[in-house]
């Protein structure tokens, strides 16, 4: 939609009123749907995706939320990993990746646990069990 | 301790008894009363499986199986084979691939290590999984075709039917090494008098 906007690097919060609201003690930051980011986010909150647009590569140290109607192509990494939306790209999930209805993801993906709800679309590889080998690219 | 879920299974069966029911021979009409197999806990089936109907698994299966119905993998069942069928249901531990017409559920008990192909799928959490994931119509439609196709090569065969009870050693060995080679080799060894058997099953499978 908005193409080529914003750049956001590591620290999009500050546009975002709703962004650093302490959650259970943890940092915690939205993407709306006129926002965007690009590019590299290491973060050790929560994430979500709604609406916006958001592209790269998201290292996250708590969940990682993408609601519905949303459409990411990124890697994705966090712990535990809602996908309501469209997502394009490799997806780890250091606790469980849970696919909504709506769910479409095309990539491959690793995870602890998986739950998948009728009408989620999934095209990729599963990798399921602990995590020897993570990170990487 | 088998014994506290069995729902349909029958205890004092030797393995061949299951199968009688549902003779499946040359009508390559379609099924006019819809069939349904259970191999109970105790049962263990090695070999090339086709049925038309509904397939209920609590014991052994090892080898192929196609399944013009439903398939059903009970908790303590284990199965290594290649699967196919409408729905899918698997509830205990699968390993091998999974094609589901309709729909594959991994239940929450269920392990399933193999890759899949599906129109849709439903994972539950607890569910072991791992393997590929192809999903939708496209998916089905072109590679299905691929993996019917050997399966129609050489259909009949198998464990199934009629066979006398002192049968089940010498027909397990003749039956291994073709499906260790997934029908490669055993086309050529075998064809010649499973076809006259058995017709292709691939009208029916559609029609449903």
């Amino acid at each position: 939609m908005e193409t080529q906007e914003a750049v956001a690097e590591s620290a999009p919060m500050e546009n975002h009123n709703q962004s650093d609201a302490k959650r259970d003690g943890q940092k915690k930051f939205t993407l709306g749907p006129n926002d965007s980011l690009e590019g590299k986010l290491t973060y050790d909150g929560h994430m979500t995706v709604d609406g916006g647009r958001a592209e790269g590569e998201f290292r996250i140290g708590g969940n990682i939320e993408i609601g519905n109607g949303t459409v990411v192509k990124a890697l994705l990494e966090g712990s535990n990993v809602t996908i309501k939306g469209e997502v394009e790209g490799r997806t780890t999930a250091r606790d469980k990746l849970t696919l909504g209805k709506s769910a479409k993801l095309s990539g491959d993906v690793q995870v602890r646990r998986l739950q998948i709800e009728d009408g989620a679309t999934l095209n990729g590889y599963v990798r399921m069990g602990d995590f020897e080998h993570q990170a990487g690219s | 301790m088998i014994l506290s879920t069995r729902p349909v299974a029958k205890r004092p069966t030797p393995p061949p008894a299951d199968e009688p029911p549902k003779p499946t021979p040359p009508t390559p009409t379609a099924p006019s009363q819809p069939n349904s197999v259970t191999l109970g806990p105790r049962d263990r089936v090695i070999g090339q499986v086709y049925i038309e109907g509904d397939l209920r698994v609590a014991g052994v299966v090892e080898g192929e199986v196609e399944v013009t119905g439903d398939v059903e993998i009970d908790e303590m069942a284990k199965v290594k084979a290649s699967l196919s069928g409408q729905d899918v249901n698997i509830r205990g531990h699968v390993n091998g691939s999974v094609v589901a017409r309709k729909r594959l559920i991994v239940g929450r008990s269920g392990s399933l290590i193999g890759d899949v192909r599906v129109a849709r799928l439903v994972i539950q959490d607890g569910a072991r999984f791992s393997g590929k994931v192809a999903m939708g119509a496209a998916a089905l439609e072109a590679p299905a075709k691929a993996a019917e196709a050997p399966a129609q090569a050489q259909p009949a065969v198998v464990v199934l039917p009629e066979e006398p009870p002192e049968l089940p050693a010498p027909v397990e060995a003749a039956i291994l090494p073709q499906v260790s080679a997934d029908g490669k080799d055993g086309k050529d060894g075998k064809d010649g008098k499973a076809k006259g058997k058995v017709p292709p099953p691939k009208g029916k499978a559609k029609a449903r």
